[in-house]
């Protein structure tokens, strides 16, 4: 389970930012096996969310709990143990240039220590699963955009993550193939993983008619169970 | 822990093999450190090499007066082979001084003239080698006493200590000069190459963040970046062991006659395990520290 409470963020100035309020005081709940869409402009806050989920980034003020963990306590070199709980997916896919499908889906196996013997296999299976076992020896700069996006699936299902983070995982790619991805991510949900997925498409929102919590300015606008996109 | 390690080497390799330009790159700076850090192994080797010429071309020379016997001649020698600062006394009859005397002037109007005065004007000589040049001092000053009055003709002089003595410590300085520039321009190459291998893993430093996304250790991120600065010295190293290997044989000749004698061939051959060392310690310990310096920098964040 996931839980916001009074969650504010804020990024200090720099050279060429001002400062930045994030976040301003949010609170809500995700149970375990939900699919919760955050809506929003660019900006609104998306992205930040999902970054305290990760433990990228500590929230300023206010708690963020994964299971029965605060995420402000966990040290930077243990954020891996979180981590492995979750699967991210990504709008620029955030593959590993110098590797091919097989072995960007096989890392985060191994980073996690997988049994050896089991990589082929499982690895096999989810290829299998998003569609691409006849491109298992293709580098990333040789699949098409929406190909990248499912190798990103695929790596982000491999080790059964309770939950699954999608930032505008649509954002790059035409309508016929975001449309698979999200039918994707809602078989994902059915198998019992959690989906967090932030967008800030119309036609998405509407198509999932699930949970959507909608961000305005870093404030929590609207929260409504099988919602629809208002902005 | 075998199979960590194993993953490792192989995640490494993979970066290595398939980042061929940035590899070869990187592979090229640290060739240079390595280079500078052998040649400087060779100059010590030549400086060595001249200073122990040197020594060993400078003598003390004591000529005896025409009518002291041979006998007494050696026992001299024997007191003087005794002395701790002596390090060979070689005992020159005034027959051997001839001979030597007209093999050396072969042809030559000297020559004639000897041979004008029908008799052997050479006397016999002790030439005392001591260990250190500013020993010459000691012994000359020995053979100037009054026991040895009677018997002594002339001492052929300290001052030839004084002279190499001085040309050593001309050859010192030279040496420190080199090594002081030679460690200079090693040190920018270390410079360079920390430099290079920073810039090769900032072009990789979004590749790190997803490896940290995707859950994986510090330790796992790490390992790889590492083994692929050690192959990177690997090949440099190679690299440079294959020119320290191909120069002196090819050259030797004109090598020595540029370091007035210092035969590089021998010296690569007597020293062959410690310049493949060297080289191997030098382009591994540069790949792996840089690597290390600059992957930590991503992983701290």
């Amino acid at each position: 389970m996931i839980e916001f409470k009074n969650v504010t963020k804020e990024y200090p100035p720099n050279l060429v930012k001002e400062k930045k309020t994030a976040l301003k005081n949010i609170s809500f709940e995700i149970k375990d096996g939900e699919f919760v869409t955050l809506c929003g402009r660019s900006g609104a806050g998306k992205t930040t969310i999902l970054k305290l989920i990760s433990c990228e980034e500590k929230p300023t003020s206010g708690l963020v709990m994964f299971d029965d963990t605060n995420t402000a306590d966990v040290k930077k070199s243990d954020a891996y143990l979180i981590r492995q709980k979750i699967g991210f997916i990504f709008q620029d896919y955030k593959l590993l240039p110098y590797k091919t499908v097989y072995e960007n889906v096989a890392y985060a196996l191994e980073a996690f220590d997988f049994n050896e013997s089991l990589v082929k296999d499982e690895v096999m299976q989810v290829l299998e699963l998003v569609g691409l076992e006849n491109k298992v020896d293709h580098f990333p700069k040789e699949l098409s955009g929406g190909e990248q996006q499912r190798v990103s699936i695929a790596r982000a299902l491999i080790h059964r993550p309770k939950i699954i983070l999608a930032d505008e995982p649509t954002g790059n790619l035409d309508p016929y193939n975001a449309r698979d991805i999200i039918k994707i991510l809602l078989k994902i949900n059915e198998s019992g993983s959690t989906v967090i997925l932030s967008t800030h498409s119309k036609d998405t929102v509407n198509f999932l008619e699930k949970r959507v919590i909608t961000l305005e300015d870093g404030r929590i606008i609207r929260d409504e169970e099988n919602g629809v996109f208002s902005l | 822990m075998i199979k960590y390690i194993r993953k490792m080497f192989k995640n490494g390799w993979e970066y290595f093999w398939r980042q061929g330009f940035l590899s070869f790159a990187t592979a090229l700076v640290i060739f240079i450190a390595t280079i500078l850090g052998t040649a400087l192994y060779f100059f010590q080797g030549g400086v060595m090499y001249l200073t122990q010429e040197l020594k060993d071309k400078i003598d003390i020379s004591v000529t005896f007066k025409e009518e002291v016997a041979r006998d007494s001649i050696l026992s001299i020698r024997e007191e003087l082979v005794n002395l701790p600062e002596v390090k060979n006394v070689e005992y020159i009859s005034s027959e051997e001084a001839y001979d030597s005397f007209v093999k050396a002037h072969e042809g030559d109007k000297y020559l004639e003239a000897l041979e004008l005065i029908s008799v052997n004007p050479f006397l016999p000589s002790l030439r005392i080698q001591t260990k250190q040049p500013s020993q010459y001092k000691q012994i000359s000053e020995y053979l100037k006493q009054d026991q040895f009055k009677d018997l002594v003709d002339e001492v052929n002089d300290y001052k030839r200590g004084v002279m190499i003595e001085r040309l050593s410590s001309l050859t010192n300085s030279v040496s420190l000069a080199g090594i002081l520039v030679t460690l200079f321009l090693s040190l920018i190459a270390v410079v360079v190459t920390f430099n290079t291998l920073r810039l090769s893993i900032y072009s990789q430093k979004e590749e790190i963040g997803i490896m940290r996304l995707v859950g994986a250790k510090n330790s796992f991120i790490r390992g790889p970046f590492l083994v692929q600065g050690m192959l990177c010295g690997v090949f440099a190293a190679a690299l440079s062991f294959f020119l320290f290997l191909i120069i002196p044989f090819a050259f030797n000749e004109q090598l020595q006659t540029l370091f007035l004698g210092f035969d590089c061939l021998l010296f690569f051959k007597n020293n062959f395990f410690w310049v493949f060392i060297l080289n191997l310690v030098i382009g591994i310990g540069l790949g792996l520290i840089s690597s290390y310096f600059a992957v930590r920098k991503y992983l701290k964040d």
